[in-house]
């Protein structure tokens, strides 16, 4: 299978997400973003810890500013939720405070509200290349989280900045290898 | 040389700010390739603000030399055409600046 559509409506979904960043100032209405952010604690975390926590915010203001201190962030989203890892509880885990681990949770959860919002109608951006200084004052980001991810959210508007690459579609072969039987 | 003409306000010149210093930030930790896409991102920010505000000259190279630069290319793939339209913008700008800022120079 390559390009076309699945007809199992999960990997459908899967196969048809894409990142948007050109979206409409569409406002999403609060209950979309709610049934969103519950879907992303159904991601999978590490020995069921959930240290992954999350700050959404729809005001104007907010996003303003939030977009001003990510460079990454090329989109005007309607709605942003940012990823946190909660250090505090981490480290009560045994985790040592900035162990690369706890970075696995923040991509099943943003990979999950990717999906979420995409299963919405809702188009979302990753966007992980912000000052985490910044992100936390922004959004007040409780101390003792970190702000590890940006999600976008808006409705698709036409036009913005393409893919970063282009070319040829990378096949799952490409990056695939199996591993030899005994 | 003309007189001086507000093409940026508070706001504007505060979101390039912003940007800049979050991208000094961020660029310690992201792949090299990054550092032009960023430094092109603060440019079309400033340049979105001049195309409607300069002077025609000014305006001109901001909408059709700067606002055509893809936002998202980076050198790594096709690095010869990513430094060949790079290098034709920087002769444009070059151009526009001695205009405007050497006597007796129209081209």
């Amino acid at each position: 299978m390559s390009g076309e559509s699945d007809p199992n409506p999960v990997l459908d979904a899967i196969r048809s997400r894409r990142v948007v960043r050109a979206m409409t100032d569409e406002p999403i209405p609060r209950e979309t973003l709610e049934r969103i952010l519950d879907a992303a604690r159904w991601a999978p975390t590490a020995g069921n810890r959930h240290l992954q926590r999350f700050v959404a915010s729809d005001d104007p203001g907010t996003l303003r500013a939030l977009r001003m201190v990510s460079p990454g962030m090329l989109q005007r989203p309607v709605a942003v939720v940012g990823i946190c890892v909660d250090r505090d509880l981490a480290v009560d885990y045994g985790f040592a405070r900035h162990a690369h681990s706890l970075s696995v949770d923040v991509g099943t959860a943003a990979a999950t509200l990717l999906l979420a919002a995409h299963a919405l109608g809702v188009g979302g951006g990753p966007v992980t290349s912000f000052s985490r200084a910044a992100v936390g004052a922004v959004l007040d980001v409780p101390a003792g989280w970190t702000p590890e991810f940006l999600v976008c959210l808006g409705h698709p508007a036409p036009g913005g900045p393409g893919a970063l690459r282009r070319g040829r579609r990378v096949t799952w072969q490409d990056l695939t290898v199996w591993a030899p039987r005994p | 040389m003309t007189e001086p003409v507000w093409v940026l306000d508070e706001d504007d010149a505060l979101e390039v700010l912003a940007h800049l210093v979050t991208a000094a930030r961020t660029q310690v930790d992201e792949a090299a390739e990054y550092g032009p896409l960023r430094l092109l991102t603060a440019a079309h920010k400033v340049a979105d603000r001049l195309a409607a505000r300069a002077s025609e000259p000014t305006a001109a190279f901001a909408r059709d030399h700067v606002g055509p630069l893809p936002e998202l290319a980076v050198p790594r793939e096709g690095r010869d055409e990513y430094v060949a339209r790079l290098d034709a913008v920087c002769a444009e700008l070059g151009a526009l600046l001695a205009r405007r800022y050497v006597p007796g120079r129209s081209s």
